[in-house]
């Protein structure tokens, strides 16, 4: 009682651990937000990267074409300056202003180009200096053309050889650093993209790592939790079944006091009343009315006895101890049949072998109970009843072809688990089946292992 | 075409069925009495001009109606004329004049004509500078060009010191005459290819130890000329004050044309390793280069090719100047389309003009309508200029001449296999011109070749189809009515149905005949002729009947005659 009372479960069970449905819940979450924490920082690496791509390296690329356009004009103009310095041609050196004029669209439009995809670095002075020396050049160019439409040819010349070449030296030059300033910062943004790939990498390994021990302690604690309760289950299932024992054993040993106590006490006061009352009849005269009704109250007594001998063999069959299981089902078929009003088949086969007493009420309490559900639900005028002695157990079938039930139903009645249990006793099988294959009637197979019919 | 782009593994397909062109090409080089050898002058000093020449002509210097041939040779280097053998004459190497005699053969009358001079030429540029009537000849030349005179008389005389085109020594080499400022008197262009001279030749080695030929990279480029007539014999140097000059050009080709449809003719220079140039006559004088804008400077990958032939036609009767130019090896031909915005675009590959010439190195290129159809087709010859190529690419240094037939539809296809006449053996081709030189109303074709044989080839139609010819005089305009535009009309069509141009120029150091022929296909009329002289006149006539050819005299009408 004081049992019951306490916090603890019955039967001294383990208590039951809280459910590890928050621990997993847990582990989701955990693993969730690295998910999405490693998603937001991919994403912000990535829009870096791009960033640094089309900024830097893309915008360095397209100046860089256009500076190698500039420098390529400025080649040309330095060749058809060499060509007009040689001197060889019959031409004055205005003849070179269409060529100077076509360098120079094409130089102006790469100028303005280049301008639109400078370099982010690229300073104020920088982009200066290259206006002011192209404006110089293209200065000095127009004087030097006006020059040449005087008469003075030489001094046009030596005007291209000491300012318009030096000019075109100079931005030459000053093109070139840009070119390389280009190709410097290019190099950086190379390395800063492969640092930046190296972190993401690291990060990949970090979160796979993260994400995998996250699984990992989730799913231990997800095996430990289902073995704990696997483990709780079967103590559950046991202490369950050794109730059930207890109640079944507590039960039968009542059982049998009662009907030892009513065959045994009652029976011997019955006899005794019944032999004084004869007794008593004989000593009153013949043909008395006294003599009648002691006849008469020992015709009660000895039905008494008769009811009470039957109840005691129905409580407990005394016969199953005395005599064993064959007659006791010999006897107890008849007495359903006659109960019950159906007519009962009953077939034995095999070499039968001894049951032991206590072995045996557990199997006749099946038959029992499961002539008692035949009788009772499945309005069935028939009954087979087969107790086979095979060589190695003892199988005991219980058949009829009534409407039939499910034996899966999740209801139960105490009858039903009661069979189980009794089954279970004895290490034998318990089955329920339909005999036709429409479903109708019941078929109860018991089996038991001989060695436990023999202990 | 069809089937050659179907199967573009030849080990798989099976040999394509040969095409009936609807037209075969007979070898009558021999026959006709044409016996001409090509003297490069090669004696292993691998000298740059070797490679280049030469040039042929088709013109009718007796203005009898018949096309005569003109072949232009080289000459043994100074120093290096090989041992005379005895017993054998001696044979200098000298241009050819050939006389048609008016019955499939030809005389040589170099001689006679006074055209017996041995000079180191190039190329030829025909036309009457003059107005006398009688076609004058420009020789472009290694060294100093020549300009011929026509006498009238079955002579020439060498006119280039009076003239003033003398005192220039240059590698020239296609020229054209063309009527610039439109003073009615044709002017000249000379294509110059780089500064060399044999004292200043470049040692250049393939292997490093023997001299090869070396590529025009080793040379600077050297400018253009162009003279302007005074039209009293003599000529004025415009380069410089028409804004032709550049010194960075490696000038092989130049085409006329009029680019901007303003009657005004405009020129364009193919440069090898160099951007090509479109100059746009600005009309006054001068000309400026737009070739970059106009997108015909460089390839589709912005590279400057090997230049070296062009020509301009309406080969796809749109009325605009579709061009052609021949390039290096790997480079494939280019074949521009005039899109509506005045852009060429390049469409060799979609035309199957590409593929087929990839592994050609084309010189000679010329437009015409082979077959008589309505389409002009493009011929090209091919030859490498290194004899050891095969050394060292896996192509050829002999190329066989290709012919792409116009289907009409944008597509070409190379029939040179197919139309006889051993048209396709390979050949060292250098110089292409076209000519209707038996008067059968259609176009045959003259090849010159590199240190080898000229090859004539004349075109005998099969299918049957017509053609109307036209020979122009200018009374007004130059006399050759050179820049004359000419557009045929069928029924109820405003927009003509062909036009073309007459030039002088185009190909490669070679000129083909001033007449304009145009295929009628099986039609046997034209509705309309418009003839747009070059002074801007124009001149319409109707329902003319094919099968002739017509005289037309600028402002006095036409005459047929009773053929070609």
């Amino acid at each position: 009682m004081s049992s019951s009372q306490s916090s603890q479960p019955a039967f001294g069970a383990r208590p039951l651990h809280r459910s590890p449905t928050p621990g997993l819940f847990l582990g989701l979450i955990v693993t969730l937000a690295a998910v999405i924490v490693y998603s937001i920082y991919s994403t912000r690496q990535i829009s870096g990267l791009r960033e640094l791509q089309s900024n830097l390296v893309d915008r360095n690329r397209k100046d860089s074409l256009q500076l190698l356009r500039i420098q390529n004009d400025l080649n040309l103009l330095a060749l058809a300056m060499r060509d007009m310095l040689d001197n060889d041609e019959p031409y004055p050196l205005t003849a070179w202003s269409a060529q100077f004029d076509r360098v120079r669209t094409d130089l102006d439009d790469a100028l303005r180009r280049e301008q639109t995809v400078a370099p982010v670095n690229r300073t104020p002075d920088q982009e200066q200096y290259l206006q002011n020396s192209v404006a110089q050049f293209w200065d000095a160019a127009d004087r030097t053309f006006a020059l040449a439409r005087g008469p003075d040819q030489d001094e046009a010349r030596t005007q291209i050889r000491i300012s318009l070449r030096a000019r075109q030296e100079a931005l030459s030059t000053a093109v070139s650093r840009l070119l390389v300033q280009n190709n410097e910062s290019e190099e950086q943004a190379a390395q800063r993209i492969a640092e930046i790939y190296n972190r993401v990498q690291r990060q990949v390994y970090l979160f796979f790592t993260a994400t995998l021990i996250a699984i990992l302690f989730t799913s231990l604690y997800l095996i430990r939790s289902n073995r704990r309760l696997f483990a709780q289950l079967e103590t559950l299932s046991a202490q369950r079944s050794e109730l059930a024992q207890k109640l079944i054993s507590t039960q039968e040993s009542t059982l049998r006091h009662i009907s030892r106590e009513l065959h045994d006490e009652f029976g011997q006061i019955l006899t005794a009343v019944g032999a004084m009352l004869t007794r008593a009849g004989n000593q009153a005269p013949e043909g008395s009315p006294l003599r009648a009704d002691l006849r008469e109250v020992c015709e009660i007594a000895q039905t008494t006895l008769d009811k009470v001998r039957t109840l005691s063999q129905a409580l407990h069959p005394v016969m199953l101890e005395e005599t064993g299981l064959e007659s006791t089902l010999d006897w107890y078929l008849p007495v359903v049949e006659r109960q019950a009003g159906i007519d009962v088949f009953y077939v034995k086969s095999g070499h039968p072998f001894p049951v032991n007493g206590s072995a045996a009420i557990h199997v006749y309490r099946v038959v029992q109970e499961a002539l008692n559900n035949l009788t009772r639900h499945s309005e069935a005028n028939e009954a087979w009843v087969r107790l086979r002695f095979q060589p190695q157990a003892l199988e005991v079938e219980v058949e009829d072809h009534g409407k039939g039930f499910d034996a899966r139903a999740t209801h139960q009645g105490i009858g039903l688990v009661a069979m189980r249990e009794r089954a279970d006793l004895l290490s034998g099988t318990l089955e329920f089946s339909h005999p036709s294959s429409n479903g109708s009637g019941t078929l109860v197979r018991l089996t038991i292992p001989r060695e436990k019919l023999e202990a | 075409m069809a089937s050659s782009s179907a199967f573009p593994f030849g080990v798989f397909a099976s040999p394509p069925p040969p095409r009936d062109p609807g037209f075969r090409l007979v070898d009558v080089t021999a026959s006709s009495g044409i016996h001409f050898h090509h003297n490069n002058g090669a004696y292993g000093g691998k000298l740059l001009p070797e490679t280049l020449g030469a040039g042929c002509a088709f013109l009718d210097y007796d203005r009898d109606g018949w096309q005569d041939i003109l072949l232009v040779n080289g000459a043994d280097w100074p120093g290096h004329k090989p041992e005379h053998k005895p017993g054998q004459p001696v044979e200098p190497s000298t241009l050819k004049l050939y006389r048609n005699n008016r019955n499939g053969t030809f005389s040589d009358v170099t001689r006679s004509a006074g055209l017996d001079l041995e000079m180191y030429g190039m190329g030829v540029a025909v036309g009457d500078y003059d107005n006398d009537g009688y076609p004058d000849i420009l020789i472009t030349c290694v060294g100093q060009n020549r300009l011929f005179k026509n006498t009238g008389k079955g002579t020439f005389i060498d006119v280039t010191k009076s003239s003033g085109l003398g005192g220039r020594q240059a590698l020239s080499t296609s020229a054209l005459w063309f009527d610039f400022d439109r003073d009615g008197l044709l002017d000249l262009f000379v294509c110059n290819y780089v500064k060399w001279s044999p004292e200043h030749d470049v040692f250049c080695s393939r292997d490093g130890k023997d001299k090869s030929y070396c590529t025009p990279e080793a040379y600077r480029g050297e400018t253009c000329w162009l003279f302007h007539n005074r039209g009293n014999g003599t000529f004025e140097d415009v380069t410089a004050t028409s804004g032709i000059f550049d010194s960075s050009s490696k000038s092989l080709g130049v085409a006329m044309l009029d680019y901007d449809h303003d009657a005004w003719p405009d020129l364009l220079v193919t440069n090898d390793t160099q951007p090509n140039k479109l100059y746009r006559n600005q009309r006054n004088g001068t000309f400026k280069d737009i070739a970059v804008d106009a997108g015909i400077a460089f390839s589709a990958e912005g590279r400057a090719r090997a230049g070296m032939g062009v020509d301009v036609a309406d080969f796809d009767n749109s009325g605009t100047p579709g061009v052609a130019i021949t390039n290096f090896d790997n480079e494939m031909t280019g074949l521009y389309r005039l899109s509506p915005g005045g852009n060429y675009v390049d469409v060799a590959i979609q035309s199957g003009v590409g593929i087929p010439s990839k592994d050609k190195l084309g010189f000679g290129c010329v437009f015409l309508d082979a077959d008589l159809d309505g389409s002009l087709d493009l011929a090209v010859v091919n030859g490498h200029i290194d004899d050891t190529v095969r050394n060292v690419s896996g192509v050829g240094y002999a190329q066989p001449p290709q012919l792409f037939l116009n289907s009409g539809h944008g597509t070409f296809v190379d029939v040179a296999a197919d139309v006889g006449g051993g048209f396709s053996q390979p050949k060292v081709g250098r110089g292409l011109a076209y000519g209707d030189f038996d008067r059968d109303g259609d176009l045959d074709l003259l090849i010159a070749t590199n240190h080898g044989p000229a090859y004539l080839y004349r075109n005998d139609q099969t299918a049957g189809n017509r053609s109307i010819r036209f020979r122009l005089v200018g009374t007004k305009s130059n006399r050759d009515a050179i820049g004359a535009t000419v557009r045929i009309f069928h029924d109820g069509s405003t927009t003509p149905s062909q036009s073309r141009m007459v030039k002088s120029g185009s190909s490669y150091l070679s000129q083909s005949e001033l007449p304009i022929t145009f295929g009628l296909g099986k039609q046997d009329k034209i509705a309309r002729l418009l003839i747009e002289w070059p002074n801007g006149r124009t001149e319409e006539y109707k329902n003319l009947a094919a099968g002739r050819c017509y005289d037309c005299v600028e402002g006095k009408g036409i005459t047929a005659l009773s053929g070609y």
